[in-house]
């Protein structure tokens, strides 16, 4: 079924269009972002269960963007009816006004922007998903998660808890300036089983999950993912402590997503280029991996949680090959960074929430497969590991460092798997060489998005990312 | 609110959590303003609880999404949420717990409710983010200020009617130093009550000289097994595993195993941690006077010399293990250190200042961090070094704990300026 568009901003577009009116007649560009995402989102551990209509992305709200002078600005607002048009109008404008007031008080200079275009569009599109946040089963879905908890904790004597989440998402978005009136409406989930486990003092955790451009239908497969949650979390607590060195390692598609997320995701994020924050800068049309890596980033490429039809400044997602064969060709833009770098905007400008600041972000990005099979692969490492589980990255796109913690490492030798694990893992390394050692790639490729992203350290929103098993070397301590 | 009406029709406790937040945003590209925001929204949040008939107890949460048609949420809309939150915590078995008892005759218990000043805030923050000593080689390159005013008012069905408003501060800045035709960054946050600009520029001003540094630096060496002490922001973390494994939460799940009376490191040989939970700390971001259920905060002794004299936490939690005077905490002090900076820096040392991001797992105990600038100290020889990583286990450390007798404030956190802790795993970019 189609997830139908929200009522509610239907019944308030026409009031947002009067405040466009209103406020055009101080500013020569308005534009208009009003959203209305509803959800559901339910957790059974052998503790707590809960219930709540909140997930990452639920929100009801509006942000006016302004320009004038050379300068833009922002009016974040969620109490909005009919007859309050013209007092919200007003009030926007004072505290703009008493902002730059300040600032020039300040001594403070523009960083000089052109308007943005405003060329005529009209949208309407309404996304497909079986079961909408709106109609779920919540007696029905509560009682499977339960299930699903309690088969975690029965599964073995190690197993401290069992947590299992599922939530549900309709995201609705109305783009509206004098000339474009642009509507959204898709249904993302994304649910998890995450197993802590225990003995003698040690404690590991592990956690499996699934999402996707879709409904509550997928929380069946959660029913398939904790029995093997739970081997590997009880696996994990007899596993060693890596001797740390440089090894030839097998990154499995989580962790070959997280390196591509933090390897060339935020190094080329192109708001970082205008502050000179980025390297990948001067690397455009010159190689940062080896022949075989190609990556892309965009709402359009996968169906998965950024999968949206416009970013939430009104430009349509896309499908921009970053990295071509080991070439840098593009970073990905928002529509300020654009006009500042006299580009075009790809469709990654993206908001935390509607009264936050819209910035350069990453949607679904992914490296594309190679032609080998993981069996072949781990035939051709002398000694090294094949590194499972993504828990966490960081990047540095000025210096190229990247982070990525790993949950854990088997360990292959002379082309074997010994059966050998090691727990946690850090892998550190320098970009260029991570991606430049690549040797291969596996024919399958999975895309997870079951993470958030932050920028520094906040404005967190979806993304996904993924990859094939790639083959290279790194750095494991 | 009409909801309540209906709430209390459905037989339901609840509880209201309502933040109207008006906040003034700027950002900069080196100094000059690449955006300005202004906001106002009212956030309603309610969850409600439900007992069963077999004695367990149900709850539902929901955000009150504002009406599209009139400030007042339609009745019918308001009834149709209530029951809807009704049948939803009807569904869900949770073992009972009480709500915080208040006395609903008293009305609404007001905090003092002055005002902050958010032009005066922002314009101390802007100010001195330019009155910094840039040099041609050191220099900022972007910075946020996030000022925002947070007026709260929470109630419950059990009486419980408190407000407050505080103000909440957040700046971001990253610092540029470059030589040679080679530039790096340093990335800095400071969340915070209003603008202390001494304290922000003393700390960036320290920054810069770590950007100095740091483009002289040579590959961290494979040192293997080395004391590391920590002198930044970056040692909180070090101090969380402490707090989090001090909470109902984590204990009463059994991810921490620590309990009231029973020394966490009953062999330990090095300094002994004591942990107070505070209801303010100067120009905290967290300074409540009471927590995300309404439970006032009060000054807290949480563990002493190691052995821990109360566990707090929120309601649920708290309940369940019969803790009648609990709280969610938001300050920390943590003393206990008994050394002089020149105790800690004695010896073969690596003092690493920047990260990619140190973390400590507080369930696991595991440490992480990829080095960006440390400094390895051998008696009187320094050498300046990045790359490389650091990993153990706290677990291991806080059997042979070193830390300052001198403070310093983290935002919410007031630790000990320094922390070394012995024998780390430090993986080098370079064997030695």
């Amino acid at each position: 079924m189609k997830a139908p568009f929200s009522p509610h901003l239907l019944l308030i577009r026409d009031g947002l269009k009067e405040l466009i009116a209103l406020l055009g007649k101080d500013y020569e560009y308005v534009s208009v972002l009003a959203t209305d995402s509803k959800g559901i989102s339910v957790s059974s551990s052998k503790h707590k269960k809960s219930v709540d209509n909140r997930t990452m992305s639920t929100e009801r709200g509006i942000v006016a963007r302004v320009w004038k002078d050379g300068g833009y600005a922002e009016y974040a607002f969620n109490e909005f009816y009919p007859d309050m048009v013209a007092d919200i109008a007003k009030k926007a404008k004072r505290e703009l006004d008493a902002q730059l007031s300040l600032l020039q008080a300040i001594g403070v200079k523009n960083y000089e922007t052109p308007v943005m275009p405003d060329e005529p569009q009209t949208l309407f599109v309404e996304k497909e998903a079986e079961i909408l946040p709106e109609d779920v089963n919540v007696k029905a879905l509560v009682e499977k998660l339960n299930g699903i908890c309690e088969t975690g904790l029965a599964a073995d004597e190690h197993v401290i808890n069992c947590t299992v989440r599922a939530a549900s998402t309709h995201v609705n978005k109305m783009f509206l300036t004098k000339n474009r009136d642009l509507c959204q409406s898709y249904v993302y989930s994304e649910g998890s089983v995450f197993v802590v486990a225990g003995k003698d003092g040690e404690t590991k955790i592990n956690y499996e999950s699934v999402s996707g451009l879709a409904g509550a239908e997928i929380f069946d497969a959660l029913t398939e993912k904790v029995k093997s949650c739970v081997s590997v979390a009880v696996e994990m607590l007899d596993a060693d402590r890596i001797v740390p060195g440089e090894y030839e390692v097998i990154t499995s598609p989580e962790v070959s997503g997280l390196i591509a997320h933090e390897a060339f995701g935020h190094g080329v994020e192109m708001d970082m280029f205008v502050k000179d924050r980025a390297l990948g800068k001067e690397y455009i049309g010159k190689r940062v991996g080896s022949d075989l890596v190609t990556m892309h980033e965009g709402a359009a490429y996968v169906d998965e949680v950024s999968s949206y039809v416009f970013d939430d400044e009104g430009t349509l997602g896309g499908d921009v090959i970053e990295i071509d064969h080991g070439i840098l060709k593009t970073g990905i833009c928002d529509v300020l960074a654009a006009l500042r770098l006299g580009t075009l905007p790809t469709g990654n400008g993206k908001r935390e929430s509607y009264d936050r600041k819209a910035y350069t972000r990453m949607t679904n990005t992914v490296f594309e497969s190679g032609d080998s099979t993981l069996e072949e692969m781990i035939a051709s490492v002398k000694f090294g590991y094949l590194l499972e589980g993504m828990d966490s990255g960081m990047e540095d796109p000025k210096h190229w460092g990247i982070q990525c913690i790993v949950s854990r490492g088997r360990e292959i030798k002379d082309g074997k798997l010994t059966g050998k694990m090691v727990a946690p893992i850090i892998m550190t390394g320098y970009v260029p060489d991570l991606l430049g050692n690549i040797s291969m790639l596996s024919k399958d490729c999975k895309v997870f998005g079951s993470g958030g992203c932050g920028k520094g350290h906040k404005e967190w929103v979806k993304v996904s990312d993924g990859g094939p098993y790639i083959k290279t070397k790194a750095r494991l301590g | 609110m009409e909801l309540i009406k209906y709430l209390n029709a459905e037989g339901l406790d609840w509880e209201l959590d309502q933040t109207i937040t008006r906040g003034w945003e700027f950002y900069f590209i080196k100094h000059e303003l690449d955006q300005h925001r202004a906001k106002e929204v009212n956030d309603i949040t309610v969850k409600v609880f439900r007992t069963a008939e077999d004695g367990t107890m149900g709850t539902a949460s929901a955000t009150i999404p504002l009406p599209s048609v009139s400030a007042e949420m339609k009745k019918e809309e308001m009834e149709a949420l209530a029951k809807d939150l009704a049948y939803r915590a009807s569904l869900v078995k949770n073992k009972p717990y009480k709500l915080l008892q208040g006395d609903a005759s008293r009305g609404g218990q007001e905090q003092p409710m002055e005002r902050p000043d958010i032009p005066s805030i922002a314009k101390a923050f802007i100010e001195a983010l330019r009155g910094l000593p840039e040099t041609e080689t050191e220099f900022i390159n972007s910075y946020e200020i996030f000022v925002e005013e947070k007026l709260r008012r929470f109630r419950n069905s059990a009486g419980i009617d408190v407000s407050e408003i505080r103000p909440e501060s957040f700046a971001e800045v990253v610092i540029n130093a470059r030589r040679d035709g080679h530039e790096i960054e340093l990335y800095r946050s400071y969340d915070s009550g209003t603008c202390d600009g001494d304290a922000l520029k003393e700390d960036l001003t320290r920054a810069m000289g770590f950007g100095r540094d740091r483009l002289l630096a040579e590959p961290t060496p494979a040192l293997g097994s080395i004391d590391v002490l920590f002198s930044t922001a970056d040692a909180v973390n070090i101090y969380e595993f402490f707090t989090y494994r001090l909470l109902a939460n984590l204990i009463y799940q059994q991810y921490s195993d620590w309990a009231v009376g029973e020394n966490v490191a009953p062999d330990a040989v090095g300094d002994k941690l004591t942990v107070t939970a505070l209801k303010e700390l100067p120009n905290s971001s967290e300074n409540k006077a009471f927590d995300e259920e309404g439970a006032p905060i009060t000054d807290t002794v949480v563990m002493e010399d190691f052995v821990p004299k109360a566990i707090l936490g929120n309601r649920m939690f708290s309940q369940y293990m019969g803790l009648e005077h609990s709280f969610i905490p938001s300050n920390y002090r943590v003393t206990g250190g008994t050394r002089t900076e020149e105790e800690l820096r004695s010896g073969r040392y690596l003092e690493a200042v920047e990260f990619s991001d140190f973390q400590v797992d507080e369930v696991t105990g595991d440490i992480f961090g990829e080095i960006r600038l440390g400094y390895l100290h051998d008696g009187d020889q320094v050498k300046v070094v990045t790359g490389g990583s650091v990993s153990g286990s706290m677990f291991d450390f806080i059997k042979d704990f070193m830390a300052s007798k001198a403070l310093r404030q983290y935002d919410e956190m007031e630790i000990p300026a320094l922390t070394r802790l012995k024998n780390v795993t430090v993986t080098g970019i370079e064997k030695e």
